[in-house]
């Protein structure tokens, strides 16, 4: 189809029209197209190539419906923090930022550095939300910060049925024990048993806070009393140790990129994940495709419920923005079905879809990664829908508006590291931890 | 007579005043402002996103001076400084002699040299992470192949590997700047020294030294001088290869004024770090220079 200079490459005639109809159905925003001098700017961790051409189509579709121009910029799972407190110090703020935590919007909220965002969750369409879906973006002053531009299943435990069926093992996974003996017993010829992060990064703190509810601790009370010594975080750290032998040696410095490349790689009989494990292994090492599955990450015991480790991916506008109208307008639009399950498609099982309008669509579901890996991208879903994180542990805790510090500030990880390989005291990190945890939620 | 001098004296003075002000602007907005500005960001609490804070005086100072963290940082800045230093110098001078003598393909070896002080620091850690790499990196799979290890070395992630990675990587990107300098120097000892060295009996080792050395002294205090600025306070490469790591064993001082600024969202203790990080490269480099002249008194 041949594309007019109108709506540009890469788009139809039809979306652009499609677009224009969802820009004008934004009744409750104002338009500030007009007004608007500079491009939006747009800021998202997540930025592989298809997604950065999704988010480009998406672009051109805004900017086909209203005129206004947007800028994508890229950032990281490791350096939106740094980034984003020295946008916020500086004035030079993105006007939309896209896929961080939950928890890193409830804590520039709580710092008055997000506008709040309940018209634009109107104008995207309350009743399109699963029920309950941006209750974790509720502040304190019952304000909305962000909403939800996707779920993730970020702890997933990934397998090779392969070399499971070479090492006689049956079935995936449900505890500690079975995992240490699965990875065991499939360590061999060059490959590890997991790519487990011991880095002193993000990932590191959130994938270990996923091993303390595992154990069935936490790292807060329901009421937001530091809880960090706890015996689940010290059986945790005592497994979560067990398990460096079977991690690659650079596992030392491992986060979401090289623990995700050495599953995908080959180079690990486990994997720690999203679905964008689907994605890659297809495109990047096809003859892994038929033997991947995946299953919750395993617990202490089957006593404990699995937790999973859903960031709830945000989309908030920043309050110093100066085009505080048109981000509205270009957030609200980043749902519109086109585009968004375009987006969704960039990486399929890895963002999932936070409005049920998207999943039961036909056009969502038609993917060929989606329809092979049906049950795996189901488990994800249920999941990542019951799923946690530190701004909210349970359906118990109060929401956490000091959990993005604390995850920026790395105090979870550079204790795993302390306890897992100096050989520190346990006791000692854990002491030092809760006292660094309580001077954030005190400061 | 004497009244019309000094009123020219007075118009010299004040034309001299005019055309040196620019330059006081100049140096009192990117030097003096941003000195002053750190020392008083320094007296504050300061929540780095919002830049609000409330007045605590020196506490920020007694508690850096109270954190285990800032004496292990500082260690780990001395060991990297005097470590890479120490090998870009030796590096520098050995090749800037090979470089001065009469080989073949001379001039494409001496723009060859300075590749990697060209290339920018994320390509050149990017490529040394990748030769360093435990599953894929071209060391680990040449010393496998050839039995030198059962199992990968972890290069970055464990000590004291991380810490000799990254002095040798700060050594092979810096090094060229010293064989700059140093060529420069050599290209312009004169010959007649060396020939009554020779006649005096002279060998190369004893020309090197009673002849060359000497001679090199004075670009040689200037470059370690440089050096040893920019090296203590250097942040991307380091930051970029180990981030620190493991855990804070290859942390530096300006690893820790970014943490306490950008991860901790204390820009006041930050500023304090910074504060400190000065005051001790000032107090080196002054003793540096006395020793220094000292020496070339006598």
């Amino acid at each position: 189809m041949a594309h007019t200079r109108w709506t540009g490459p890469g788009m139809t005639r039809r979306t652009a029209l499609g677009g224009l109809a969802a820009a004008s159905a934004m009744a409750g925003l104002p338009r500030a197209a007009r007004a608007q001098t500079a491009p939006l700017r747009w800021w998202s961790p997540q930025s592989s190539p298809a997604q950065a051409a999704a988010y480009e189509f998406q672009i051109e579709a805004f900017k086909a419906a209203t005129g206004i121009d947007v800028v994508f910029e890229r950032t990281s799972d490791e350096g939106y923090a740094p980034q984003l407190a020295a946008a916020f110090s500086s004035g030079e703020v993105p006007d939309v930022v896209t896929h961080l935590p939950s928890f890193a919007a409830q804590t520039y909220y709580a710092n008055g550095l997000l506008e709040p965002f309940n018209d634009v969750i109107e104008a995207i369409g309350t009743e399109k939300y699963y029920e309950g879906a941006n209750n974790v973006f509720l502040a304190e002053d019952g304000n909305y910060c962000a909403t939800g531009i996707g779920n993730s299943a970020a702890n997933m435990l990934w397998v090779r049925r392969d070399l499971m069926a070479e090492a006689g093992i049956d079935k995936i996974p449900e505890t500690w024990d079975e995992l240490r003996n699965a990875v065991s017993a499939m360590q061999k010829g060059g490959i590890y048993g997991a790519p487990l992060p011991y880095g002193v990064n993000s990932m590191t703190s959130l994938i270990f806070i996923g091993f303390i509810h595992q154990a069935g601790g936490q790292v807060f009370t329901p009421d937001l009393q530091v809880n960090l010594d706890n015996e689940g975080t010290r059986n945790a750290l005592e497994f979560y140790k067990e398990m460096r032998e079977y991690c690659p040696p650079g596992a030392t410095n491992y986060s979401w990129g090289e623990s995700l490349t050495a599953f995908v790689s080959g180079a690990t009989a486990t994997g720690i994940y999203t679905g964008r494990v689907l994605i890659n292994v297809n495109d990047q090492n096809p003859p892994l495709a038929d033997h991947i599955t995946c299953a919750t990450y395993p617990r202490m015991s089957t006593d404990i419920a699995p937790w999973t480790f859903n960031d709830f991916a945000s989309v908030f506008i920043p309050a110093q923005s100066q085009n505080k109208e048109a981000a509205k307008q270009f957030a609200a639009f980043l749902f519109d079905p086109p585009g968004y399950i375009r987006q969704l498609h960039a990486a399929p099982g890895h963002v999932l879809p936070i409005l049920r309008t998207i999943s039961e669509n036909p056009e969502y579901q038609d993917n060929a990664i989606i329809q092979k890996y049906s049950s795996e991208v189901d488990l994800m879903a249920a999941s990542a829908a019951n799923g946690f994180n530190l701004g909210y542990e349970s359906p118990e805790h109060q929401s956490n508006s000091k959990a993005g510090e604390i995850i920026g500030s790395n105090i979870i990880s550079e204790m795993v590291g302390r306890v897992v390989l100096n050989g520190d005291n346990v006791d000692e990190a854990l002491s030092d931890a809760s006292q660094a945890i309580e001077a954030i939620m005190a400061s | 007579m004497q009244a019309s001098q000094t009123v020219l004296e007075r118009r010299y003075a004040a034309l001299g005043l005019l055309l040196i002000a620019p330059t006081v602007l100049v140096f009192c907005a990117v030097i003096v402002y941003p000195l002053v500005s750190a020392i008083y960001l320094s007296l504050f609490s300061i929540f780095t996103p919002t830049l609000q804070g409330e007045w605590v005086g020196l506490d920020n100072y007694r508690t850096l001076l109270a954190k285990d963290e800032f004496w292990s940082s500082l260690v780990n800045n001395l060991i990297w400084t005097v470590g890479t230093l120490t090998l870009q110098i030796l590096l520098g001078v050995g090749m800037a002699l090979v470089l001065h003598q009469n080989i073949w393909f001379r001039s494409l070896a001496r723009s060859l040299i300075l590749f990697p002080y060209f290339i920018s620091t994320v390509v050149a850690v990017l490529v040394w992470k990748w030769l360093f790499n435990d599953l894929y990196g071209i060391l680990n799979h040449l010393m496998l192949a050839v039995g030198m290890i059962d199992m990968p070395v972890d290069y970055l992630g464990t000590m004291p590997n991380a810490m000799i990675s990254v002095i040798l990587v700060g050594a092979w990107k810096f090094f060229p700047f010293v064989v700059i300098a140093v060529l420069a120097r050599l290209q312009t000892i004169p010959d007649a020294l060396y020939e009554a060295a020779r006649i005096d009996g002279a060998g190369p080792i004893a020309r090197f030294f009673d002849v060359t050395l000497p001679q090199l002294r004075d670009v040689l205090v200037v470059i370690i001088m440089l050096r040893a600025i920019w090296d203590f306070k250097e942040f991307d490469m380091i930051y970029l290869l180990t981030g620190g790591g493991p855990i804070t064993s290859t942390q530096t001082l300006p690893l820790l004024v970014y943490k306490e600024a950008f991860a901790l969202n204390q820009m006041g203790m930050a500023a304090a770090y910074a504060v400190v990080m000065m005051l001790i490269m000032l107090v080196f480099m002054i003793v540096y220079i006395r020793r220094t002249r000292q020496e070339a008194d006598t």
